[in-house]
């Protein structure tokens, strides 16, 4: 597979990723102000609710965090680096998503742990809904998993356009998006959305 | 240790690393070299409890609420109404610049899109009037931060969350040192355009029907804003819940001028799983961190280090002042307190301030830093708002006309440190 294509179905990959977590939390959003409408009302209390966003929250930390970083979200300093020739850039840059797959290796391992731990010991959540804690460590799990894919496929992609001199290819997939950049986005797409 | 740890932190982001991975790559330091027994282990575990959390996802609700009303053109309506109420003071338009930036950035929490949406539409009036560019951008910049204080602030979850106090009275201490921000916001532009009437533009009155009809405007936001603040503090609803209520309040709204299209919602969820990723990946960072230092002994070495410095507690107190308003000409805001939180909050902590207390001052600081050159969030968005709307000259017009503003806030700054039931009065009743 070509460079472009891997990042094209990356990139696809990412979207549906980004467009799930946006959705679940939508839905968890419902959830909470059906529980408050229900409080009022007093139908009763059908509970749980606090519990639900937590693994709500937890799924969507990890896979948000690999949506952010195919977004070039992540929040870098680049007083450095915005000063740096294009071959010092594309090093910060590989240097920062190695060290990205390395904390990934970590979360999968210590994660897994977390895991692994909860199947063998049949763990349930200390609430009336006794969940069973693998469920939603499974989905964390995975989010983390993803994580470590965007991570890996970035650091590969970007090595290998630096192995061609390719700066820029790499740079838009690498370099922080600088704060010029991601406010002239914010207002072409306020400029988009504005209702007439 | 902590020399050492100030050292890494700082050489790693310089050499851009993301800040998350900074904060991570400290965490395996201190277990590597500070520790007696393999803190790793824990990463898990900590990790997981960090995220599996019903208070962090008030998060993404409060940004995906901004989302809403930005996309939805909202703030130009609400542009509209202040203006049609403020003008009249000596500043005229500069008063509406920060009564809006300050409305928005308070109930969206996102101070970037904030900035941009009140430039975009102040700086036309602002050029055709005849206004002193300098001060009718600073304004915007300064306004723009004030969202981080007023609640419901995203910041203030995120410092509640490490140092584990509580978010109600963290939101109960926010309120008056904010709205006095802005008080003193508008008081010194009014002093400035009074001393330099040449600043301000044509002091216009608004009849009363524009402002009866401006209310139209004002009235749903200030719902939103009473809706969410008045249930967390009335106790009847957790900050999450509020945040949901808010979401559909919001909702409400776009959907009333037109805004809430499909597209507009779909962009608006990306947009905060975005940035929700990007911040929650920090706090994990920091909440590992804060696990590894604690588990290291960082609380008896920094005891250490202030029996040897033998500074006193106020002494202390300006030291750290100093440190982030240093630290703030170079970092961004969420990096600065999230990175410095597990070093800091514990010292201030063992000399005896309030946690509460404290969150306000390093917020007051933080927003400081959004404003301060070089590297100041709020100059780079309001500049690049202006150059859209063609007005002319760089970004060191915008730089000189925050400077009064950054200056207020060293006032407040001491003003809080002299009388510090200023944020601790409120809460004392919550």
């Amino acid at each position: 597979m070509t460079a472009e294509r891997t990042l094209a179905a990356l990139r696809r990959a990412n979207a549906g990723v980004g467009l799930a977590c946006g959705l679940v939390l939508l839905t968890a959003c419902l959830f909470i102000l059906v529980e408050i409408v229900m409080r009022r009302v007093a139908f009763g209390i059908f509970g749980g609710t606090d519990e639900i966003s937590g693994y709500v929250m937890a799924g969507v930390a990890s896979f948000a965090a690999g949506y952010a970083l195919v977004e070039r979200a992540h929040i870098r300093i680049d007083i450095l680096h915005r000063r740096l020739p294009a071959l010092g850039r594309t090093m910060l840059d590989i240097l920062s998503l190695g060290g990205l797959v390395a904390v990934a290796i970590a979360l999968l391992y210590h994660g897994g742990g977390v895991l692994s731990k909860s199947l063998s010991a049949g763990s349930t959540a200390n609430t009336p809904l006794e969940t069973p804690l693998w469920i939603p460590q499974l989905v964390w799990l995975l989010g983390w998993v993803w994580f470590a894919i965007a991570a890996l496929v970035l650091l590969v992609l970007t090595i290998r356009f630096a192995m061609k001199a390719d700066w820029s290819s790499a740079a838009a997939i690498a370099a922080p998006e600088t704060d010029e950049s991601a406010i002239e986005a914010e207002l072409a797409e306020q400029e988009r959305e504005a209702p007439k | 240790m902590i020399t050492r740890l100030a050292i890494a932190l700082l050489a790693l982001l310089v050499v851009s690393a993301p800040v998350g991975l900074t904060l991570f790559l400290l965490a395996f330091g201190v277990d590597w070299f500070f520790s007696a027994f393999p803190l790793s282990r824990g990463m898990g575990q900590v990790i997981w409890s960090s995220s599996n959390s019903a208070l962090l996802i008030a998060i993404p609700f409060f940004i995906f609420l901004g989302e809403l009303l930005v996309r939805s053109g909202v703030a130009a309506r609400t542009y509209k109404a202040l203006d049609a109420w403020l003008s009249w003071l000596p500043g005229g338009l500069i008063h509406a610049n920060i009564a809006t930036a300050t409305a928005f950035s308070a109930t969206s929490g996102s101070s970037v899109a904030t900035a941009a949406t009140v430039a975009t539409v102040a700086t036309p009036q602002g050029t055709k009037l005849g206004y002193d560019p300098r001060l009718f951008a600073g304004a915007i910049a300064a306004g723009g931060t004030l969202g981080i204080m007023i609640p419901p602030s995203i910041n203030l979850i995120v410092y509640g969350f490490l140092t584990q106090t509580s978010i109600p009275q963290l939101f109960l201490a926010g309120l008056i040192p904010g709205v006095l921000l802005a008080l003193m916001f508008m008081a010194i532009t009014a002093l400035i355009c009074w001393l330099k009437p040449s600043y301000g533009g044509p002091g216009t009155k608004a009849d009363w029907g524009a402002r009866i009809r401006g209310l139209r405007d004002l009235v749903p936001v200030l719902i939103l804003f009473a809706a969410i603040v008045g249930s967390i503090y009335a106790g009847w609803a957790t900050p999450t819940e509020a945040a949901a209520v808010g979401v559909a309040i919001a909702a409400c709204i776009a959907a009333a001028v037109g805004g809430l299209t499909l597209s507009a919602v779909h962009a608006a969820l990306l947009g905060t799983v975005k940035v929700t990723g990007m911040i929650i990946f920090i706090i994990l960072a920091a909440s590992f961190l804060n696990y590894t230092l604690g588990a290291a002994g960082l609380g008896r070495e920094l005891q250490e280090l202030l029996d040897s410095l033998n500074l006193g507690k106020l002494e202390t107190m300006l030291a750290i002042i100093v440190l982030y308003i240093i630290l703030g000409f170079f970092i961004e805001t969420l990096s600065l307190m999230v990175a410095t939180i597990p070093i800091v909050a514990p010292i201030v902590i063992a000399i005896g301030y309030d946690p509460v207390w404290f969150g306000i001052m390093l917020i007051l600081l933080i927003e400081m830093a959004l404003i301060t050159p070089p590297v100041g969030l709020n100059l780079f968005v309001v500049q690049a708002a202006r150059r859209a709307a063609g007005a002319e000259g760089g970004l060191g017009v915008v730089m000189q006309g925050a400077a009064p503003y950054a200056v207020t806030m060293l006032i407040m700054a001491f003003m809080l440190l002299a009388v510090p039931g200023l944020a601790l009065w409120l809460p004392s009743f919550g």
